[in-house]
């Protein structure tokens, strides 16, 4: 499912990312990966923060709808 | 002199550690992406001097924005003696990743384990011993902000560089090794240098090194059709980053020992963002900040105690409760309290201008006019360049404190949550968050705000920003604002001070977001780029911080007020006094001087917006105050000043014992309205027509700059001149005649509707024009070229060419 839709407080595994390269990468030095772990700390309107490593990264909508976890 | 250059990610307190270390006050502030520029300064507390170069934040080594470009540059063909990585121990994974690129290069390294004292208080343990053994490089505890470790680090930093050290990878055990081995070697053979950096980075099919390194791409190409992992396939970037992650969170991350092992731990900043960012009242919170900040910094009633409107008030003044105004006790108190208690902001305005610079520029004009001088010489400085400085040193305070409650704003970390929750309404309007970042750094000053664009990774979206960068009123149109509206409330008795500068604010970010939607859909289409943002904690504001801001702030504009304002006076005052035979002029005769005879050719420009030829025989001062504002928004109204004390004694009216010192320039205004009879809704045109324009020389050039392309730079200087244009002949027309905002709103209506019929393809216009520019000839033979005004252009001639 994508980012979005996952529930908040719980951890859970990216297993696809469905960006351009170059979004890819900057993604990937924030620390989103394929197999990383993401937690959702809270969603407004499809916008989410969420815990990634030790940071908090904020992403809109579009973006939270590429990252498929599970 | 050892180089040594600060790398990090970004806000892991680089700058915090620069200033420390060379004892600079560059700009700190809690949001990544504050700085965007290189800056260096030097080290003193070595054996030797050491220069330090502050880099802007970075994630990795692949650069995203245009500022991780200048990082990544810098550290590969500058060559520092050595690099001090800054790694953020609150958050050792991700910021470890950048390490493991750095470590890959041929230069030495040393770790600043920062942010040590927020890991204590969480009463986290981390093993600086143990993780400087698995690195293979020095490991120093620090914090920047307290300035703990810093000898420390510098010693280790000294003894590292004048080592070699080869480039290490975390890749070893990765499938990938082999590749990464083999393209190595072909780089060392090709003599370049870091040769296992670039490998990887080929590996990893980074853009700048395929186009620096052809003659190797072959080599992974190859390799590529014979690999393929189960989850990642042939995505060797991919394979790359989860290598570098799997061995952190294996060999480096066990050294940090967490309080509270494995249990998800919801900060206080968590618990703050499910406020600040909700849904529904993240924006509304946000305005009602807006409204206190505004509301601490000009209202002269506070929390509206005395009512809401005039017929409400009951507090008495100091001099109906029978205090004598001249003492100097009586005074102090008038600043804090005089029939309306002030807003903090008030105060010091108050005592600033009533107490400090108006005594002190009273004694000094004083002591001018009794030195038996000149006439002229006391009339240039008296009322040329005091009256001018003056008019613009007195707006110091306002400027300061909103500056303050900005920097409280930008240092607790709340701006970055601003530029989130402000996200999905910017998304309407073609823009990302992330842009809200640079407009609201606007409010200060327009120059640093267009160089901040460079966090902005979308090329059409940073030009767009910095277009409207100047239509975020920046701490020099504040004068004009408050001079404007002070004398129209004053003269006019219409509204309220307050009210019309916060609404001109709002009408400026109101034309930004219109010309934004006009951009985005005509000239700069392109899509919404991604927000993406790391949010950094929640921190009390530092005190140290917050006074290095204003200083700089004071320090920028004192500097100018004493350099281009105070020549700019001085020419208007030469200009003003002279007439064309360069004979002095009293101030009586003001209409005959060279600035009156170029100013009244200008002067009918601004007709249709209010304050040009209907204003009639002193009308030009408007002109030469908006031209003069071309060069420094502060001119405004130190030619205001300036002019105003001509007008006094050239109209033969009477002033009713207007002060035009006082004030800040409310009187001159005053003056100036009753010299030509000027409406507010002209005065209004006149602030709007301020605020849209062309910005200042320095804010045009660093536009010029930032831009590089000079077809949109020119470009940017035309849509200044036609959205200023615009928005004050509205604002005139509809001020003036209500019934005008039809027609504005039919034409505004036809425009909407033709951008969106030509966007949806259903308007298509065919003109005869060739792809050279030039018109298409539709004539194809003639019997003769001779004569005609298309002679070598058409086909014939061609022909005729051929024949020959």
């Amino acid at each position: 499912m994508p980012l979005v839709m996952a529930p908040e407080g719980k951890s859970v595994r990216v297993i696809k990312i469905l960006t351009d390269d170059k979004l890819k990468k900057h993604l990937e030095s924030l620390g989103i990966t394929v197999d990383s772990e993401v937690t959702v700390l809270s969603s407004s309107g499809g916008s989410v923060i969420c815990l990634v490593k030790d940071g908090r990264l904020a992403l809109d909508k579009n973006m939270a709808m590429k990252i498929l976890v599970a | 002199m050892k180089y040594f250059a600060l790398a990090g990610n970004p806000n892991c307190g680089k700058t915090t550690l620069f200033n420390s270390l060379t004892g600079s006050t560059a700009h700190v502030g809690n949001w990544p992406g504050v700085t965007v520029d290189k800056r260096d300064g030097v080290y003193k507390k070595c054996a030797e001097p050491i220069s330090i170069v502050d880099l802007p934040g970075i994630y990795s080594l692949s650069p995203y924005t245009p500022e991780e470009v200048i990082a990544r540059n810098y550290i590969l063909d500058e060559k520092p003696d050595c690099v001090i990585n800054i790694v953020d121990a609150t958050n050792l994974e991700r910021n470890l990743y950048l390490t493991t690129q750095i470590l890959e290069m041929d230069v030495p390294v040393v770790i600043a384990l920062n942010m040590m004292d927020v890991l204590d208080k969480a009463g986290d343990k981390l093993d600086e011993k143990e993780l400087e053994k698995r690195l293979g490089v020095p490991v120093v505890k620090i914090s920047a902000l307290k300035e703990v470790g810093l000898a420390d680090l510098m010693n280790k930093a000294y003894n590292e560089c004048k080592k070699k050290r080869e480039g290490t990878t975390v890749l070893s055990d990765s499938a990938l090794a082999h590749l990464i081995g083999d393209v190595k070697i072909a780089l060392k053979g090709n003599g370049v240098a870091n040769p296992l950096f670039h490998a990887v980075k080929l590996v990893e099919g980074d853009e700048i090194e395929v186009g620096m390194h052809k003659d190797v791409v072959g080599m992974v190409d190859e390799f590529k059709k014979t690999f393929d992992d189960e989850v990642f396939g042939g995505d060797f970037e991919a394979l790359v980053a989860d290598g570098r992650y799997k061995y952190i969170s294996k060999h480096f991350a066990p050294v940090l020992k967490k309080h509270s092992e494995g249990a998800q731990v919801i900060t206080k900043s968590d618990k703050a963002d499910k406020v600040l960012t909700h849904k529904i009242w993240g924006i509304p919170i946000f305005i009602v900040i807006m409204f206190f900040i505004f509301h601490f910094t000009f209202s002269e009633n506070l929390f509206y105690l005395n009512g809401f409107t005039e017929s409400q008030a009951w507090m008495p003044s100091l001099e109906d409760l029978g205090y004598n105004m001249d003492n100097f006790g009586v005074k102090l108190l008038a600043c804090i309290y005089d029939g309306t208690l002030y807003s903090p902001g008030v105060v010091i305005n108050n005592v600033w201008n009533n107490i400090i610079v108006g005594e002190l520029f009273g004694l000094i004009q004083g002591a001018i006019g009794g030195s038996g001088a000149a006439p002229w010489v006391v009339g240039l400085i008296n009322d040329g360049i005091i009256e001018g400085i003056g008019a613009v040193l007195s707006f110091l305070p306002p400027i300061l404190v909103l500056f303050l409650f900005f920097s409280i704003l930008e240092d607790s970390g709340y701006m970055a949550r601003i530029a989130f929750i402000l996200d999905r309404m910017f998304r309407k309007f073609g823009l990302s968050g992330r842009s809200f970042l640079p407009m609201i750094m606007g409010f200060g000053c327009s120059v640093p705000a267009m160089i901040n664009t460079r966090t902005l990774a979308d090329e059409k979206e940073r030009t767009a920003t910095i277009r409207v960068i100047p239509f975020f009123s920046c701490g020099a149109k504040l004068p004009i604002l408050t001079a404007v509206s002070g004398a129209i409330v004053a003269y006019f008795g219409i509204g309220d001070a307050g009210i019309i500068t916060f609404c001109m604010y709002l009408l400026g970010i109101v034309t930004a977001i219109v010309t934004v939607l006009l951009m985005r859909n005509t000239s700069l289409k392109g899509e919404t780029p991604p927000f993406i943002m790391e949010l950094p904690a929640y921190h009390a504001p530092q005190f140290k911080n917050l006074m290095a801001h204003l200083w700089d702030k004071t320090k920028h504009f004192v500097k100018k007020a004493f350099t281009i304002i105070l020549l700019s006076t001085v020419l208007i005052w030469v200009l003003t006094h002279f007439s064309f035979d360069w004979r002095l002029l009293a101030d009586e005769e003001i209409n005959e001087s060279i600035l009156a005879g170029i100013a009244k050719l200008v002067q009918p420009l601004f007709t249709p917006l209010g304050f040009g030829s209907q204003l009639g025989k002193y009308g030009w001062v408007f002109a030469v105050a908006a031209v003069a504002g071309l060069i420094a928004k502060e001119n405004v109204i130190a030619t205001f000043s300036t002019l105003a004390a001509c007008l006094v004694a050239a109209v033969n009216i009477d002033f009713g014992g207007l002060d035009i010192m006082a004030e800040e320039g409310v009187d001159a205004v005053q003056a100036m309205i009753i010299a030509t009879g000027i409406t507010p809704a002209a005065l209004i045109a006149f602030i709007a027509f301020n605020m849209t324009t062309i910005p200042c020389f320095a804010a045009v050039g660093t536009a010029k700059a930032e831009l590089q392309d000079k077809k949109r730079f020119n470009g940017t200087l035309i849509f200044w001149i036609l959205s200023s244009y615009i928005v004050a002949a509205m604002v005139y027309t509809i001020g003036s005649w209500w019934w005008t905002l039809f027609i504005w709103l039919v034409v505004i209506a036809a425009v909407v509707a033709y951008i969106v019929l030509k966007n949806k393809g259903k308007l298509v216009f065919k003109f005869p024009v060739k792809k050279d520019g030039k018109k298409a000839l539709t004539v194809q033979t003639c019997a003769t070229c001779e004569g005609c005004e298309h002679e070598g252009e058409c086909s014939s001639a061609k022909k005729e060419e051929e024949n020959e």
